[in-house]
């Protein structure tokens, strides 16, 4: 009884866990979408010499990366999907 | 320079960025390279000019490989310093590969810089595709598996290599326990991060210059490249976006796509034999390079090298290009469902065909009784050092306790092997079954039992609670690799996370730990999870005829109240633990339970701390904090922590 108690906490807790970063991957991706004509911005400032604004899509590829992938990572596992043994 | 143009981004073109990210990302987890071989063509095809598209596609590489690298340097598969001298080299490479393609668009155009892409693909492609073709043909008749031999053999080539002697230049590399030149070794990071800055995939060149250069294994030398993909991927992002050529929007859509496929294609690579994954990568490499070679006459007509082309033609053969492309991509996506599909449906029909041991319940299986079971023990164990003391333990406490030993191995899957793919997999699922009968054979010859099992899966920590309620198992035995400051918080205790997620105790053995019988300090707070640990104690304290020291901590600021209940406590404990004949005393103490603890264990010189664990997870965990954790990181002595039940 506890173990099965156990085993559906770590479940739901892995569920919890995926939701979470995928809502939190889908909140960064809105921004994204939302900011997408300042982006095009930045990248234009960087052209005309303001070279400090290169932080941004660096900074952007590495938060993305880390959350998106850390979402993806579980994603498929949650479902089911498992490398052979 | 000619203003970068950056494309619109229209519902259609986000969504088709996104699939192509994806099969990309399949692509790229199947075959072992990098996927942007079909990427940055991918987006040339969209309109993306050629330097975006490459520019793009590094950027949305560089913070994988810095994951993939860290996820795999803790399987002690990188050699960092090698990874880093030939990253720097690699730098320079990008630096000059970068100058290469802005100088081409600054004289030629646009054009010049497609031009210049496509040409490179088409060379890269003919010699890289031939190579694997070749390689899946032979593996196909067989040749390739006769000629297999366990080990791993230096090549040839690298034992010349060695043997150039440079005073001044020679450095050290632990991995093969050899110098090397780094005079040998710029050529070699240069060409890669060339072939990085000009079509965004440089692990064509690194991978194979470490195996028949260095002399690294395969595996290494693709975890290896993680670093120099990460360095130069870094450097080339930054590059390329200070000339504003970085279109963060089209990374990270491809970004999204391609972490959803690269696991897909490295699960599937676990369902197909070595030479389909070859012919596949082969066909698609091919396919590419066709889609690539009816653009140049274009390129070329527009440029005026040759005579000039009607619009009709160019149009033509565009269309062409672009055929090929799309059907790489489908044929490259239908070709890793299928092999997937088809390896599920066997596997599971294999796991019907299985006794259904496994399902039954851990708890229920096991007598309810006040004594704990020492019948089952699991080690979890890899090559590594962190893992080494361990395993000796679970050995010895396996032979005192006459307890059967299960030990696993982890071959962890996932976005580290993006760049690895396969035959890596493989290797490393050999490694670890030669690691475990190594483990078999010291067992065997102590008079323990011992089954040893693989285990492969995402999340590891999870994998090992998985496989301990599956074996039933009383104990889980660990290594430690201790995580610090940010790097905790943010990433917890792998160790933590098993004690957090199991149902049976768990027992810590960091690197320098020996459980001799000394001495045990026994923490209790008077709860039900430490009235357990009075349990256990007092069973291991009889087996092992070990001196105990009970101890209470009392938090903050101490009332009398507080005092007279810590000090009833700790009789009771002291009390029973003298009632099983053993050598028990008590102590009281003030300040910070798990200072307090380490300082005991310290004075009485004890080799064992018994906990009883709150088994706190996730943010409850870092928000609240847990005085095991904190004993566990803060001590070299071996921790058993004992589950609540």
């Amino acid at each position: 009884m506890g173990a099965n108690h156990r085993g559906a906490e770590s479940t739901w807790g892995a569920l919890a866990g995926t939701v979470t970063l995928g809502v939190l991957s889908g909140g960064l991706y809105l921004l994204l979408y939302l900011y997408e004509e300042q982006l095009e911005l930045v990248a234009n400032l960087i052209r005309q010499g303001q070279k400090g604004y290169v932080v941004i899509p660096i900074g952007i590829a590495l938060v993305f990366s880390f959350v998106h992938g850390a979402f993806t990572g579980r994603f498929w596992d949650i479902l089911g999907l498992k490398a052979r043994k | 320079m000619e203003a970068v143009g950056f494309i619109d981004m229209t519902a259609s073109s986000t969504f088709i960025l996104f699939l192509v990210g994806f099969v990309g990302g399949m692509v790229s987890g199947f075959i072992g390279s990098g996927g942007a071989f079909v990427l940055t063509p991918a987006m040339m095809t969209m309109g993306v000019p050629a330097i975006v598209a490459v520019a793009s596609n590094m950027a949305h590489k560089f913070p994988k490989a810095l994951v993939g690298a860290y996820k795999r340097n803790k399987y002690g598969q990188v050699d960092i310093k090698l990874g880093i001298v030939m990253g720097i080299f690699a730098e320079l490479g990008v630096l000059i590969g970068k100058n290469v393609m802005v100088d081409i668009r600054a004289i030629f155009g646009a054009t010049g810089t497609n031009l210049y892409v496509s040409f490179v693909f088409v060379v890269v492609l003919a010699i890289v595709g031939g190579i694997v073709l070749k390689d899946g043909l032979k593996e196909k008749k067989g040749s390739l598996d006769a000629k297999k031999s366990p080990g791993h053999k230096v090549p040839p080539l690298a034992l010349k290599v060695r043997q150039i002697v440079i005073p001044g230049t020679m450095i050290h590399f632990k991995s093969i326990d050899a110098k090397i030149s780094f005079l040998v070794l710029a050529p070699l990071g240069m060409a890669t991060g060339m072939l990085a800055a000009t079509i965004a995939v440089g692990g064509f060149i690194g991978v194979p210059a470490m195996m028949y250069f260095v002399g690294l294994p395969a595996l290494m030398a693709s975890a290896t490249e993680l670093v120099i993909a990460f360095v130069m991927g870094l450097g080339g992002s930054v590059l390329y976006a200070l000339e504003g050529a970085v279109d963060i929007r089209l990374s990270m859509i491809i970004l999204a796509g391609s972490l959803f496929g690269i696991q897909i294609g490295a699960i599937g690579t676990t369902y197909v034999k070595d030479y389909v994954v070859k012919f596949v990568m082969a066909a698609i490499m091919l396919l590419v390079l066709v889609s690539r070679f009816f653009y140049i006459p274009g390129y070329l007509s527009q440029l005026g090298r040759i005579d000039p082309i009607d619009e009709g033609t160019i149009r033509l053969l565009n269309g062409i290009g672009e055929g090929a492309l799309g059907f790489a991509l489908v044929f490259g996506a239908v070709m890793i469902l299928h092999a997937l599909y088809q390896g599920i449906r066997e596997h599971r029909r294999e796991l019907a065909a299985q006794p259904e041991t496994a399902a039954i319940d851990a708890a229920t299986a096991r007598p309810l009784t006040a004594m704990m079971a020492f019948e089952r023990f699991l080690v979890a164990s890899d090559t590594s050092e962190f893992s080494a003391a361990a395993v000796r333990e679970a050995l010895g406490l396996a032979r005192k306790c006459d307890a059967r030993l299960q030990v696993v191995s982890l071959v962890a899957s996932g976005l580290e092997y993006g760049g690895a793919g396969n035959p890596v997999l493989k290797e490393e699922l050999a490694m670890a079954q030669s690691h475990l009968d190594g483990i078999r054979q010291q067992a065997v010859a102590q008079g323990v039992v011992c089954d040893t099992q693989v285990i492969h899966g995402q999340i590891v920590d999870q994998e090992i609670v998985t496989a301990a309620e599956r074996s039933r198992t009383d104990l889980i035995v660990m290594g430690r690799r201790g995580r610090r400051g940010l790097a905790r918080m943010m990433l917890g205790h792998a160790t933590a996370r098993v004690i957090g997620k199991a149902s049976c105790n768990v027992l810590v053995v960091p690197r320098a730990a020996r459980i001799e019988g000394r001495h045990i300090v026994l923490a209790t707070d008077g709860s039900r999870h430490a009235d357990r640990a009075i349990l256990a104690t007092g069973q291991l304290a009889q087996k092992c005829k070990t001196p105990v020291s009970v101890v209470s901590v009392i938090d903050g600021e101490e009332s009398r109240e507080q005092r007279n209940k810590a000090e009833t406590i700790v009789q009771r404990a002291v009390d029973y633990l003298r009632s099983q004949g053993i050598h028990a005393e008590g102590a009281v103490r003030s300040g910070r339970p798990d200072g307090e603890i380490i300082e005991l264990v310290r004075r009485k010189g004890a080799d064992l701390v018994v906990v009883g664990s709150h088994g706190l997870t996730g943010l409850e965990r870092i928000l609240v904090g847990s005085t095991t954790e904190r004993i566990l990181n803060g001590t070299a002595t071996a921790v058993f922590v004992v589950k609540g039940g």
